[in-house]
């Protein structure tokens, strides 16, 4: 009897470190629970743009306020105790770049009798490479029995700014253009000092 | 009859005020926040070899006193080398030259939802929960460090530095129309040792 419970403790010790074991191996990492891609990219940069973006707080004014719920909530706050005023602000970057992949032997050609050298480079593209992590606070007032502006509200009012940004610039060439106009300024004089030795007199075309 | 008609509104009408003031005291704040126009702040001109991109999302997890921080970021980084001045001698019928430094840029994401943040909370009882922009920025700033050193620790970095010599060498070979050898002398990065501080 003695033995038979010792048995039987001996297979649920047994039982628990393999069920333990198990869910070791089922455990994610914690340094590979969140999402990682790496991949390799031939790019040559030849210009980068930073683009602020500013917002700011305030209660809406009665006056300003569109729809009912819009006026109740400027009519109530108009009643709270005190002020809440703030400006944020950040950069967001946008860069021009050739990709070297797109470039082959038949883009370099060479014409002895001209002492030319053109090289035909791939299109200049655009692409956004980022944000800034941090956020400029331009300015901060928050007073009587109002509330502070915390870090789930910077974070909604920077991703509101993001969403803003990213349709100001596809809506305006502007942005793009200068950029582009840059960049291919930049690689047309880099290009001609790379190649300014070789004998030959360089030419350096877009393709696109 | 009267006296019960008058204490029911009497009821209502204080429920009613301290429904009232309740949501002018308690209620949250209404997102007031309006929206400026974008404005370019400067465009410089490099030429810069990119050869690796990465994106990762990374939990963003600080203390300051009690009071504690919980969230998410994606983060969008690379890694380039500056080739603007190459030090060598394009001259020569060999073109010899050593891969420069490299570059790491990191970055938030601008894709929607970049930036969450799940929790803050203070462990004194009736302590404020609340981080300044300037808290928050420290430690986003040392989430941007450690996410660097961790690129550099796990061969990122290394890997890196061996695609753009290859990159580098192809480039210079189909422009310059010669034989090129770009050689690597910091193979684990030239910041390794500065940032991976031996234990």
């Amino acid at each position: 009897m003695r033995i038979f419970v010792i048995m039987k403790h001996t297979l649920l010790i047994l039982l628990m470190a393999v069920m333990g074991a198990a869910a070791g191996c089922s455990k994610q990492d914690p340094s590979t629970a969140f999402y990682t891609r790496l991949h390799s990219a031939n790019k040559l940069v030849f210009a980068s743009m930073s683009i602020s973006k500013m917002a700011t707080i305030d209660d809406l004014d009665f006056e300003d306020a569109k729809g009912i719920r819009q006026k109740t909530d400027a009519l109530l706050s108009s009643l709270k105790i005190g002020k809440r005023k703030a400006a944020y602000s950040y950069d967001t970057y946008l860069r021009a770049y050739i990709d070297l992949s797109e470039l082959t032997p038949d883009d370099v050609k060479i014409d002895d009798a001209a002492k030319t050298v053109t090289v035909t480079l791939p299109a200049v593209k655009t692409e956004f490479a980022g944000r800034d992590l941090g956020l400029r606070e331009d300015h901060y007032r928050v007073t009587g029995l109002r509330s502070d502006i915390n870090a789930q509200e910077r974070a909604q009012i920077k991703e509101r700014m993001n969403t803003h940004l990213k349709a100001e610039v596809e809506g305006d060439d502007t942005f793009r253009a200068v950029l582009t106009e840059q960049a291919r300024n930049k690689a047309r004089s880099y290009f001609e000092n790379l190649l300014s030795d070789s004998g030959y007199v360089p030419v350096i075309k877009f393709r696109g | 009859m009267k006296s019960t008609l008058i204490k029911i509104i009497f009821i209502i009408v204080a429920v009613a005020t301290v429904g009232l003031l309740a949501y002018i005291f308690v209620s949250p704040e209404v997102d007031g926040a309006s929206m400026h126009e974008a404005t370019i702040n400067n465009v410089r001109t490099m030429a810069r070899l990119q050869s690796m991109e990465i994106y990762d999302e990374v939990p963003v997890k600080g203390s300051i006193g009690s009071r504690h921080l919980v969230g998410r970021l994606r983060v969008r980084g690379n890694v380039g080398f500056d080739i603007d001045k190459l030090n060598a001698d394009l001259s020569a019928d060999t073109v010899r030259l050593y891969l420069p430094a490299e570059v790491i840029d990191v970055y938030e994401s601008t894709d929607p939802g970049s930036y969450i943040v799940f929790d803050t909370w203070n462990d004194a009882l009736f302590g404020k929960s609340n981080f300044t922009t300037a808290e928050e920025n420290s430690i986003k700033a040392k989430v941007k460090a450690n996410w660097i050193k961790r690129l550099y620790a796990n061969g990122t970095v290394a890997r890196a530095r061996a695609e753009a010599t290859g990159n580098l060498q192809s480039m210079l070979s189909l422009t310059l129309g010669k034989p090129v050898v770009v050689s690597d002398s910091t193979p684990r990065g030239a910041r390794y040792k500065e940032i991976i501080k031996p234990s």
